[in-house]
């Protein structure tokens, strides 16, 4: 659980300015900040072609692009996770390649190819073998499945500093307004349209408008 | 060997919420006060609105030792042990009160009496079956001074409810009498749960807004909440959040009294044949060192407060530091917690905010109505609030409306991600027999020390009244229109932000490790802070409880200081 290296510049002391009239002077002199380290991404693919593809038609059957929009696969989840098991969850990256590989022999012994090269109606039935544990031979399925959608949500829903959320997509899609450092009560009122703030806390551009 | 250092008059394990608080009065009496830490400051603008960091992978921590020892859990001595990721509690200098909700109650009178109230109003049968709860050594009545000087001290918004017996109905009428008002007013409403307060008023209920150690207005030189949504397991990046780490013990340092010793990680207690402790030993770096003090309290978490005690064994106290009466981790409880969420037909738009801005209610709660034929003694407070985070929200259940993933899962979650919210529910928790922490046998930290093991179990009385107010939370939603509600949640209480006991206070040594001062029965120069000393929960947030408690033990030894320190 060692987090050097994970640490994320954090949000500015202009951004603070820009979007906070309500905080006092004196809270920003404290507030002031170095840059701080860059965040480690991962080098290069923790994924082979191959599974980059397998967890791709995954995650496309998981939450597909269709006539509501993108799915997992246009909001980069398979990025996020590519990042997080290359750097924050690197201690869990044996096990989920070896899942990949285990959903991947299943769809071969149950449709005759890896999980990419089946039609959607065959790929939604591996997963529904393996969300239901009827999959067979494949006695972690429930778990394997419950992970990648859990790491799903997180690439599709996390600050896309973490290499997901691209073009706040997900954010979009459930409505989030945006991490803002002040809100006001016009911003917490209901039934009333909130305008979207579109800019990630974290990162290169420290959350600042561009 | 361990380097061994200057003495000083009291060494203070842990500068979370209570030892930063008790550090204040000690330093003000002139005591030379050593404040060990495991972790160190933090800095405000490393706190990120971050729900990836912060509340997903729990690393809001200067360093990751608490995480390194979570504790185990089973069900029962025969249980499958298991082990959660991440620890409820974080180390820095201000602890867990950096990143808590930072809900900052006082108990009610009857939390103190429960055991004798109850038999007087139900009979002895209405006493939960196993249970080892006894009245407190104290009343509120006792403590009632410690709780306005934290309310003051540390700074607390709200709106009294009773001054002196002088009831006032934006306040919560069923608290205790108070000497006087909050120093702020209450954190402001949101339009959901302003809704709610306005629902629940029409139900006849008496809504509040709760009290919590939040700037609702500028206070001590520090601003005001900014509501942005990121302060469950987050810091606040304006310091409008009163931790110990900007208020008590920046003032306990100005005295010039106190002395932080970070990054020092305590491995063992240390007590004389005679029974009294000397000491304590840390590492640092990879060196032992030895700090010995006149008196040392101790003031980690409710966990490590007991195993530190039964790691610290010696000739005087061969199963463990002040535990040969074998109370150590007895009589310990999590608070039971359950959970109703709902599901609306329009945005509730509760992503901002700060889950103490809510509405809240106390008709349920304690023993504010009659229990005869219930079957449970005890209440809990219903606290419907803001801050949802979006990981979290795209998390929700899906009511029974859809399936767990595909197109028809999508749509679900895109219309109704920002349409549901699950209330707050805390329920009146008490100890019981089979209910205990001791050390596990298996799992060890990395320094090769057993971890702190919980035994739990599921029990009739808090089961019952969690559902009996899980009725009450449902009704509450439907009447402010919620189209959907599942009751669920409760059940045993694994590892706890809520972690009571192991080191009760009471008068009987045969059934409590602390005296009513905060001081161990059998080693009259340790004392002991946290909820850990607290044989009840009441229905609400613990921490200002502890602080309040901190405070008294500190300040009982400042005035008691020949007689503790020898």
């Amino acid at each position: 659980m060692h987090q050097d290296g994970k640490e994320a510049p954090s949000v500015s002391r202009r951004s603070l300015i820009a979007g906070a009239a309500l905080v006092p002077v004196a809270a920003l002199s404290s507030a002031a900040q170095s840059a701080g380290p860059p965040a480690t991404k991962a080098a290069k693919s923790v994924f082979s072609e191959a599974e980059r593809k397998t967890l791709e038609a995954f995650i496309d059957r998981l939450v597909p692009k269709d006539e509501l929009g993108p799915g997992a696969v246009e909001c980069g989840a398979a990025n996020y996770i590519d990042q997080a098991l290359g750097g924050a969850l690197a201690d869990e990256k044996e096990s989920f390649l070896q899942g990949l590989a285990s959903v991947d022999a299943f769809a071969r012994s149950a449709h005759g190819a890896s999980l990419a090269e089946l039609t959607p109606d065959q790929q939604d039935a591996v997963l529904t073998a393996m969300d239901r544990g009827s999959a067979t031979g494949f006695a972690n399925a429930r778990a394997v499945f419950a992970r990648i959608r859990r790491l799903t949500l997180e690439g599709m829903f996390s600050d896309p500093y973490y290499g997901g959320n691209q073009n706040f997509r997900g954010w979009d899609l459930i409505r989030y307004p945006g991490p803002r450092v002040a809100v006001s009560p016009e911003e917490q009122k209901i039934k009333v349209e909130i305008k979207p703030y579109r800019r990630s806390a974290l990162g290169a551009n420290h959350g600042h408008q561009s | 060997m361990a380097i061994n250092l200057k003495p000083v008059d009291v060494a203070v394990i842990g500068l979370g919420a209570a030892g930063g608080v008790a550090v204040l009065p000690l330093a003000r009496a002139g005591l030379k006060v050593a404040g060990l830490e495991a972790g160190t400051w933090m800095d405000p603008h490393s706190f990120k609105p971050d729900e990836l960091h912060n509340n997903v992978r729990g690393l809001l921590t200067s360093v990751p030792k608490a995480n390194r020892e979570v504790p185990t859990v089973r069900n029962g001595p025969s249980g499958q042990t298991r082990r959660g990721n991440i620890h409820p509690m974080m180390n820095a200098i201000g602890g867990t009160s950096i990143h808590y909700w930072a809900q900052s109650w006082r108990l009610k009178a009857w939390d103190f009496k429960t055991r004798s109230e109850a038999v007087k109003r139900y009979g002895p049968n209405s006493i939960p079956k196993g249970s080892t709860l006894e009245d407190w050594p104290l009343t509120y009545d006792d403590l009632e001074p410690y709780y306005d000087l934290i309310e003051h001290e540390v700074g607390v918004s709200g709106k009294a409810g009773n001054i002196q017996g002088k009831i006032d109905p934006l306040g919560n009428v069923y608290e205790a009498p108070r000497q006087r008002e909050y120093p702020m007013p209450p954190l402001r409403g949101s339009g959901f749960t302003d809704h709610m307060a306005e629902v629940a008023k029409q139900l006849g209920w008496k809504p509040y807004r709760p009290p919590a150690a939040i700037n609702s207005q500028e206070y001590q030189g520090r601003p005001g909440c900014a509501y942005h949504g990121y302060c469950s397991r987050g810091g606040c990046h304006i310091s409008a959040k009163n931790s110990t780490a900007v208020t008590t013990i920046p003032a306990a340092l100005k005295t010039k009294n106190l002395t932080i010793f970070d990054h020092a990680h305590i491995t063992r207690i240390v007590a004389g044949g005679d029974g009294r402790v000397t000491g304590v030993t840390y590492l640092k770096d990879g060196k032992e060192y030895f700090q010995p003090a006149k008196v040392v309290l101790l003031a980690s978490y409710t966990y490590e407060n007991s195993r530190l005690l039964l790691l610290s064994q010696s000739k005087a106290y061969p199963k463990g530091l002040a535990n040969n009466h074998g109370q150590v981790g007895r009589h310990y409880f999590g608070h039971w917690q359950g959970g109703v969420a709902a599901l609306f037909p329009f945005d509730i738009n509760i992503w901002y905010g700060t889950p103490a801005q809510a509405a809240a209610v106390d008709e349920w709660a304690d023993d504010n109505y009659d229990h005869s034929g219930l079957g449970f003694i005890g209440g809990t407070t219903l606290q419907p609030h803001t801050e949802m985070h979006p990981i979290e929200a795209a998390s929700m259940s899906s009511f029974g409306q859809a399936p767990g993933w595909g197109s028809r899962w999508k749509a679900f979650v895109r219309e109704n991600a920002a349409r549901w919210v699950s209330a707050y529910m805390q329920t009146s928790t008490f100890p019981y027999e089979d209910i205990y922490l001791d050390l596990d046998p298996e799992v060890r930290d990395p320094l090769g020390d057993p971890v702190c093991r919980v035994t739990t179990a599921a029990k009739e009385n808090e089961s019952r009244a969690s559902d009996f107010a899980q009725k009450k939370m449902e009704e509450w939603f439907r009447a402010a229109g919620a189209i959907q509600v599942i009751r669920g949640g409760g059940g045993a209480p694994g590892v706890s932000t809520h972690a009571y006991g192991g080191t009760r206070m009471g008068d009987n040594p045969d059934t409590n490790v602390v005296d009513r001062w905060g001081f161990a029965h059998e080693a009259p120069n340790l004392g002991i802070l946290g909820a850990s000393v607290m044989g009840t929960s009441g229905a609400r947030n613990p921490t200002e409880t502890a602080q309040a408690l901190a405070w008294r033990t500190a300040d009982h030894l400042a005035k008691s200081w020949k007689s503790i320190a020898g």
